[in-house]
């Protein structure tokens, strides 16, 4: 018996020990490289499209670092996996911060990235998140993050005005389909808004679930509320299973979803039921051949990925690391947070080789960008079916 | 009515698919008093195994399946011989907190091995669904609900009949007076966990088939758990009826309940039933009642 | 006499009347310990860097959290899978009272126990009838209907979109590094300790305890099971909610998505291994799990400079690494770290003489 416990005790402290050891171990360069912090999920709830987002970040980073550096330095990407848990992404934070001394981070999710809120604010510490979620564009309570492409509520608005401007009727009738978190339902409100101010009527809002097998009894409530659009704000999985359940209960409506529901899974999960369906693409597609793919493919290729193994969520990470570290380029030589920020806010249409719209910020709006391109599935391919377009 | 026919029609279709999966606790707790958290990740392992014979190998779709239920069988025994094993007659709480480390332990092992992207399968099932009538059903669903039908009488025949069967109920009642009447425990619980992973296998391949294989598929064991507390965790029937019952109640409070409040009762609609029946029955709707004496 | 040598070691047990028998044992010796680990706890922030402070917040938050579902699971014998979700009603009680009413932090934190108390009470209003399993699943009950109303409820909780809260400030200097927090943090667990330790000293204590053993026997013995059970529940979740207001006041601003059934089980997993049914065990519980991922991160960075392709599996195995953790704990171990440390103490108690 004692034996055992005896390893027990020695192997953590053993781990505790290395562990400690292992964080004292940095040394003095001449010509320090910069450094980026990277809090993502790779094995955690959203790991499916975390993984290639980081991946995406990665091989940026490796881009750049084979063509020149940020004015001649190197960049030292520091990521931490959270696996979707917020005390552990408080932990990674800290250890970016106070440790590691980043001067910016890339994020992902819309739970995590508001729990950094009150953090980044106080530590001068610029973000980039993958979420999209409008709430974070509030300059006065979030003056350190910033967004590379159309909030989910500025899609929302697009849609809407697409709708109002392709649609038949007067005032189309459109329902709101999201799920009960944070991330689904951060546009809604901003959606009823836009929809009473520019005609369109809003006939039913219907919760499904992230994980739901069977969006039925929705859909057939939407049906009962004459919805001739329905406007989806989910995740691939869901997005499919409302696709399907529309064809198999034959309804005549036409679906449109905001950018976590337009990618190559749902396609895929979908088949023959995304026929038609409208979704918002803020970021390229990597079959396409637009002037920022040439990098692109490069890049991964230092990471020894094929073109055909992307998705569209490595070219977000691509792009929100470019975004970033222009912002480091554009601080000069003193790299500090509120260089960056500053920095940052100079970016004036700027654009990424069209992998995504043309983005500027300034001091008073972080909103990236308000453009999105929309995209169609047309014999199970997506589709461009307009160019940059906003709502105005 | 159509609305209401429809609504009643897919809940019972999805009902299946949760009664399969309830299935698989509902074997192991009969046989074992064990609640398996591990239940969806052993789904994952089937799903897993057929989408990578059929996706990556090109096998055909039923000796894919044949194989996934194989490797399946041979999972469940290794789990209860290394894991289980050391937690017979130890307190519930212990068992509990076992099977939640191994879904932990089994979800990182098969990220390493699967990664965490979704995995489709090639379509097997035609995707034009069955018109009755009025409604709509989706094939993959119907199988499901066939399969978990066919089920509900081989394993309710199995338990009365069979020896097996038998002593699994034996053990289940009382492990000293089964030891002591020849019953070999060790097979017992080894049979146990080996059929409750094939069930969940099966589970996992369809379940594969509606909406792709990733991690998240795992959650589905969290949902599917008021199934088999509802219809009383040692009763098989209880699982199955539980499961379509629970099914139609998330569908109808979907339909008639959502617009009223404002959205997500789908979801919450079970756990409410479910405190509400565990106070009138704390044993479940057909579970059997135990009768405490000091 | 007790004997008062402050130079031996303590070698066994030698009160002489049942008064002494009940104190706590405090050697000269183990009160040096005490006072000396206390000290050093208090110090700290000097020698230590600010990011290890703020692992000693998390570890410390844990810490309330887990003493809660230990008196709840380990002393009492009550299944709870509904621990994230009564560390939500702690959180947003708090952040109501700070954020909304723009009430002093000092009168939320309380407020937050009493409440979340409340709340933890219905709740277990079933573990009258329920044991077990079905208890277990009623508390899982628990943590989907309180999340709900939490997403739902936007008039005191702002639902999803979350609230930013106040940091808590004490005589007009605010409590918003990480330093200065865990001083708030580390008072706040050495309180929330020594009351468990006297707890179980107490009638009530006791009461926990034979229905734990034995609920039938206990209620023979005249314990009012319904009383003491729903005690249990208050109490431990008056706990939760203590630690939940913490939190919340720690990252300043919540939401719902802290509260998950994730959150449930990291504590529950907290108290296995800690050791069920021990104040100590508790405490390592909470350490060992929070330190657990950064350990696992530091030591796949540390191999990834040797094996370059190493770090993916390691990413993907911390997660198995976490459930392979309780497994052998619970094989090898059921009584935690508490009991490993124990049999340690022992060892070198008598040692080299232990035969």
């Amino acid at each position: 018996m004692f034996h055992r416990l005896c390893w027990l005790a020695v192997l953590t402290s053993l781990l505790l020990v290395i562990s400690l050891a292992a964080g004292c171990g940095s040394s003095e360069n001449v010509r320090e490289p910069v450094k980026l912090g990277g809090i993502f999920d790779i094995t955690g709830a959203t790991g499916d499209v975390g993984k290639p987002y980081a991946e995406g970040v990665q091989a940026y980073v490796k881009w750049i670092n084979e063509n020149g550096g940020i004015n001649g330095r190197t960049v030292q990407l520091v990521d931490i996996d959270y696996a979707y848990k917020i005390p552990q992404a408080v932990e990674a934070y800290k250890k970016l911060v106070t440790q590691e001394k980043v001067p910016a981070i890339l994020g992902w999710g819309t739970g995590d990235t508001e729990a950094m809120v009150p953090f980044i604010t106080k530590d001068r510490i610029p973000y980039i998140s993958g979420s999209l979620s409008e709430n974070l564009l509030t300059v006065e309570n979030h003056p350190y993050n910033f967004m590379v492409a159309a909030s989910y509520s500025d899609q929302a608005r697009v849609l809407l005005r697409w709708i109002k401007d392709n649609a038949a009727e007067e005032n189309p009738k459109v329902a709101l389909i999201y799920n009960d978190t944070g991330f689904g339902r951060s546009p809604i409100t901003d959606a009823e808004a836009f929809a009473e101010k520019i005609g369109v009527e809003i006939v039913d809002k219907e919760i499904v679930d992230l994980k739901a097998l069977d969006a039925t009894s929705q859909l057939l409530n939407i049906q009962k509320a004459g919805a001739d659009y329905a406007i989806i704000q989910e995740t691939s999985n869901a997005t499919a299973t409302i696709l399907k359940d529309a064809k198999r209960l034959g309804l005549d409506i036409q679906f449109l979803g905001l950018n976590w529901t337009a990618d190559e899974i749902s396609l895929k999960l979908a088949g023959e039921a995304a026929e038609g369906y409208i979704g918002v693409v803020p970021f390229a597609f990597p079959f396409e051949d637009v002037p920022g793919m040439k990098d692109v493919r490069e890049g991964f290729a230092l990471m020894g990925k094929k073109p055909e193994e992307l998705t569209q969520k490595h070219i977000q990470g691509w792009l929100s690391a470019m975004i970033m570290l222009e912002g480091y380029k554009r601080a000069g030589e003193n790299i500090t947070g509120e260089n960056i920020k500053k920095g940052l806010e100079t970016l004036n249409e700027f654009t990424s080789g069209d992998l995504g719209a043309p983005v500027s910020f300034s001091a008073s709006s972080h909103r990236g960008s308000s453009k999105v391109k929309l995209y169609q599935v047309k014999n199970g391919q997506w589709q461009p079916i307009t160019d940059w377009i906003g709502y105005q | 009515m159509t609305f209401f026919l429809q609504l009643v029609v897919t809940g019972l279709v999805v009902g299946a698919v949760y009664a399969m999966v309830a299935l698989g606790f509902v074997l192991i707790y009969k046989s074992s008093d064990v609640i398996n958290f591990a239940q969806g990740e052993l789904l994952l392992v089937g799903a897993y195994t057929c989408w990578t014979l059929v996706a990556v190998y090109h096998v055909p779709f039923l000796l894919a399946m044949a194989v996934s239920i194989c490797v399946s069988l041979f999972l469940g025994i290794a789990i209860e011989r290394m894991v289980l094993r050391s937690f017979i007659n130890e307190p519930v709480i212990s068992v509990i907190m076992a099977t939640l480390g191994l879904s932990s332990a089994m979800r990182g092992i098969l990220q390493v091995i699967w990664s965490t992207d979704t995995k489709t399968f090639p379509e097997i099932f035609p995707s034009a669904p069955v018109i009755i009538g009025p409604i709509a059903v989706s094939r993959v669903y119907l199988y499901s609900l066939f399969i978990s039908l066919a089920m509900l009488v081989i394993f309710s025949l199995f338990f009365k009949y069979s020896n097996m069967g038998i002593a699994m109920r034996a053990t289940a009642d009382d492990q000293q007076a089964a030891l002591s009447m020849g019953i070999s425990v060790k097979v017992i619980f080894a049979a146990t966990w080996a059929i409750a992973a094939v069930v969940a296998g099966i589970g996992g391949i369809l379940l594969g088939n509606i909406n792709g294989v990733n991690p998240s598929l795992s959650h589905i064991g969290l949902t599917v758990l008021p199934v088999a507390i509802l219809g009383g965790l040692d009763s098989i029937p209880g699982a199955i009826l539980g499961g379509l019952f629970i099914g139609v109640l998330e569908s109808l409070s979907g339909g008639y309940l959502d617009p009223l409040l404002g959205g997500g009762v789908k979801e919450v609609a079970p756990f409410v039933v479910l405190v509400l029946i565990l106070m009138i029955r704390p044993y479940g709707l057909f579970g059997q009642e135990i009768i405490e004496r000091v | 006499m007790r004997l008062r040598n402050p130079f031996v070691m303590e070698s066994g047990v030698f009160t002489t009347n049942y008064r002494d028998d009940m104190a706590f044992h405090f050697p000269v010796l183990a009160k040096i310990r005490v006072a000396v680990i206390l000290l050093l706890l208090f110090l700290l922030p000097f020698f230590a860097s600010t990011y290890f402070v703020s692992i000693a917040n998390l570890a410390g938050i844990a810490v309330i959290g887990a003493l809660g579902l230990n008196i709840l699971t380990g002393f009492t014998g009550q299944i709870s899978i509904g621990q994230g979700a009564f560390l939500g009603v702690g959180a947003y009680t708090a952040g109501f009272i700070t954020a909304k009413l723009g009430l002093p932090f000092w009168l939320a934190l309380p407020a937050a126990g009493f409440v979340t108390a409340l709340v933890g009470a219905v709740f277990g209003v079933p573990s009258l009838r329920l044991k077990g399993l079905y208890l277990a699943i009623a508390t899982l009950a628990a943590q989907v209907i309180i999340e709900f109303v939490i997403v739902h409820w936007e008039t005191v909780t702002n639902g999803v979109h979350g609230m930013f809260l106040p940091a808590p400030g004490i005589f007009g200097y605010a409590l918003d590094s990480d330093v200065s927090y865990y001083y708030l943090v580390l008072t706040a667990c050495i309180i929330m300790t020594v009351f468990c330790f006297n707890l179980f000293r107490s009638r009530v204590g006791r009461a926990f305890i034979a229905i734990r053993d034995r609920d039938l026997a206990a209620e023979v013995m005249g314990i009012d099971l319904f009383r003491y059970k729903i005690y249990a529940f208050a109490l431990s979740s008056f706990y939760v909610g203590i630690a939940g207001a913490l939190w919340g006041h720690y990252l300043r601003i919540i939401s719902p998505e802290h509260f998950t059934i994730g959150v449930s089980i990291q504590y529950l997993a907290m108290v296995i291994i800690g050791g069920l049914g021990s104040v100590m065990g508790s405490i390592y519980g909470a350490v060992f799990i929070t330190l657990l991922p950064i350990v696992l991160r530091e030591l796949s960075g540390l191999l990834a400079n040797y094996l370059p392709n190493i770090e993916a599996v390691i990413l993907g195995l911390k997660e198995a690494v976490f459930g392979i953790t309780i497994i052998v704990f619970l094989i090898y171990e059921p009584e935690g770290l508490a009991k490993i440390w124990q049999n340690i103490k022992d060892y070198f108690k008598l040692w080299p003489f232990s035969y």
